[in-house]
């Protein structure tokens, strides 16, 4: 079986955030409603203040938390390419997911909206799409099973790997490559856009994959691997630039 | 019918009127404001607090309305005929509460009446969430099996086989509310096997408060008028066993905080805030402490003394609530400098709106019961 998974070399991001950008333009994001994030943290104090960034997609977890707490069977994981996905027409809006989520990665968006003007407000949508934007992706593009498209109002959203296009990938794929022409088009929007190629994307069951060498060589490292989500999301870190936040805030009794 | 005039020197009447009044104001300016603005008329946010005051206000109804059933529960079981007007007043009040919670948490949801299909017919048995909608199922189902119930035999015979299972079932609804926090290992401030347990104890606690004010509401806080053996419970073992219940959840709610203050887990540092909060001060002192000490002296017996510590009690349950519920999720889940510190809330007015609808159809609905129902005699189809 296929199982997909991003690896993320921390060294070679730059925290440019093109990525969240791409994310939200590919998958019609709300501003706020960032499927793909980069967090900046600043952490020490004066004189050894320090800026650090860590980018977020979801982790599409082997054992997600989010899944087993849906009462309704909403979010599930998909066992073609072990996608995380919400089944828009089954979810009721309860977030306990969002609750359950160690990361932080769903949104609801039937909140008051980050920016004023509120672009759902310009773009009004109805009971199918909660906004209406005349840039969004193609009607034939919509799958309200697998969390694609601008979803209706009421319902929880989240990354879903470009389910989209990944789904696409011919069979056997053991890397998703954005130099290859023959891939790019099966290429997630965060990891075909990233500037510094700090992102890979391969089939972490496929033993050649480059994804697989990357973790084994490189040591790669999950999120809080403690909560015991087993994410399919890996850090590469050789300590020059970005780490691992070993802390999900800021805020901690050590000050 | 129990013939009344409407006059509102009469406690019921009174409590009535001021439920009508709330569910008018509540439905106005909450129905406005939800209509309007829909669910951005709440604070709440995906990189703030997810859960705000509706799910407090639900959760707090919910185990209210199950401390009800397991009071009401214990006459039909032990044979104690006396006190079957007692128990079908707090089995109407359980519904009352029931369905309060429910409307806050309706008025929360994405897609309120999917929920009502897709949570019992999708069977995911792993999340807590659909085992409490189960049992709330079951819950609904056997409270009006028990509540029309009247007293000769037959009826008697049927009331306690309900009232055992029932007594299951309420046990099935507050265990799967509290493995629902406590589940949260993500969560470090909800997270633990005895979460279930604190709720247990509220709910206990939440039930009995909740039953002294409607019972000396009811008989227009006069004692005399109550039939003797519950007069000898209210002023005997009744403010014993509440001591005991305030004095469990005074020692529950001080070594959460103890180890919580204590532990440099992460997601614990919470706890500096509470502690930090006049309203962790305000549940421990004037709501918990102080109704302990007036229930260990000797004016425990008096129905005035009894009635405030309830009211109080239930004040303290609530801010204990939103304690809990809020406080889980104070600390941001990976959102950098988003969110560089706590998360901040404040419910907005439309969340206050919610929970006063409740607050409204709680009382309301027992006020109308105690209106349209003879509890005394005969169970609700024969009032």
């Amino acid at each position: 079986m296929t199982k997909w998974a991003m690896v993320i070399d921390l060294d070679k991001c730059t925290g440019c955030q093109a990525c969240s950008t791409a994310c939200a333009m590919e998958n019609n994001r709300l501003p706020g409603e960032n499927w793909q994030d980069v967090l900046f943290y600043t952490e020490g104090s004066y004189p050894n203040a320090q800026l650090k960034w860590f980018p977020r997609p979801c982790f599409h977890c082997e054992q997600p938390s989010c899944v087993a707490v849906c009462p309704t069977g909403a979010t599930y994981k998909d066992p073609n390419g072990g996608f995380v996905l919400i089944d828009w027409d089954k979810c009721i809006g309860c977030k306990y997911c969002m609750i359950a989520c160690p990361y932080g990665v769903r949104f609801y968006t039937d909140e008051k909206p980050l920016l004023e003007p509120d672009i759902r407000q310009v773009f009004p949508g109805g009971a199918k799409r909660q906004w209406n934007p005349p840039y969004r992706a193609p009607d034939a593009r919509d799958d309200r099973a697998h969390g694609i498209g601008i979803q209706p109002p009421g319902v929880v959203s989240k990354c879903t790997f470009c389910y989209h296009k990944v789904s696409k990938a011919p069979a056997g794929t053991p890397d998703l490559d954005e130099s290859d022409p023959a891939l790019v088009e099966f290429v997630p929007a965060c990891v075909r856009t990233c500037a510094p190629k700090a992102r890979f994307f391969g089939d972490l069951d496929h033993p050649a994959s480059q994804v697989n060498k990357l973790i084994a060589n490189q040591r790669g490292v999950r999120l809080k691997d403690e909560t015991g989500n087993k994410p399919q999301v890996y850090y590469l870190s050789g300590g020059a630039g970005a780490a691992v936040p070993s802390s999900r805030e800021t805020v901690t009794k050590a000050g | 019918m129990a013939a009344r005039s409407f006059q509102l020197r009469d406690p019921v009447n009174a409590v009535l009127a001021a439920s009508v009044l709330g569910l008018l104001v509540s439905l106005g300016a909450g129905g406005y404001a939800l209509l309007t603005s829909g669910q951005a008329a709440f604070n709440t946010r995906s990189d703030g607090i997810i859960w705000g005051l509706p799910i407090v206000t639900y959760d707090y109804f919910v185990l209210t309305s199950t401390g009800l059933a397991l009071l009401a529960c214990l006459p039909y079981v032990l044979g104690w005929r006396d006190f079957h007007p007692l128990a079908r007043r707090c089995l109407w009040s359980a519904l009352a509460t029931l369905v309060a919670g429910a409307a806050a948490l309706m008025l929360e949801l994405g897609h309120p009446i999917r929920a009502l299909y897709a949570i019992p017919f999708n069977l995911q048995y792993r999340s807590p969430m659909f085992w409490k909608v189960l049992f709330i199922g079951a819950y609904v189902l056997l409270l009006l099996t028990l509540l029309p119930l009247g007293n000769d035999a037959r009826s008697e015979r049927k009331g306690r086989a309900a009232a055992i299972a029932l007594l299951v079932v309420l046990l099935g609804v507050i265990i799967a509310a509290g493995t629902l926090f406590g589940m949260m290992a993500m969560r470090p401030f909800w997270f633990g096997g005895m979460v279930p347990l604190l709720f247990l104890v509220e709910s206990m606690l939440g039930g009995l408060a909740f039953a002294i004010v409607i019972t000396f509401l009811a008989q227009g806080f006069d004692a005399a008028r109550l039939p003797q053996p519950v007069h000898r419970w209210l002023v005997g073992p009744m403010p014993r066993g509440f001591a005991a219940l305030i004095g469990l959840l005074l020692v529950m709610s001080a070594t959460r905080a103890l180890t919580g203050a204590w532990s440099h887990a992460d997601g614990l540092q919470v706890w500096r805030v509470l502690l930090s909060s006049p309203l962790f001060y305000l549940e421990l002192g004037p709501g918990l402490v102080l109704p302990l000490l007036l229930m260990l002296t000797r004016l425990r017996s008096r129905p005035a003394i009894q009635l405030c510590s309830a009211l109080l009690v239930l004040l303290a349950l609530f801010i204990g609530r939103y304690e809990f519920v809020i406080g889980g999720q104070m600390v941001p889940l990976f959102k950098g400098s988003w969110v560089p510190g706590f998360i901040d809330y404040l419910p907005s007015f439309a969340e206050w709106m919610l929970t006063l609808l409740s607050l409204s159809i709680a009382f309301g609905a027992w006020a109308a019961g105690e209106k349209c129902f003879d509890f005394a005699r005969t169970g609700v189809a024969h009032g």
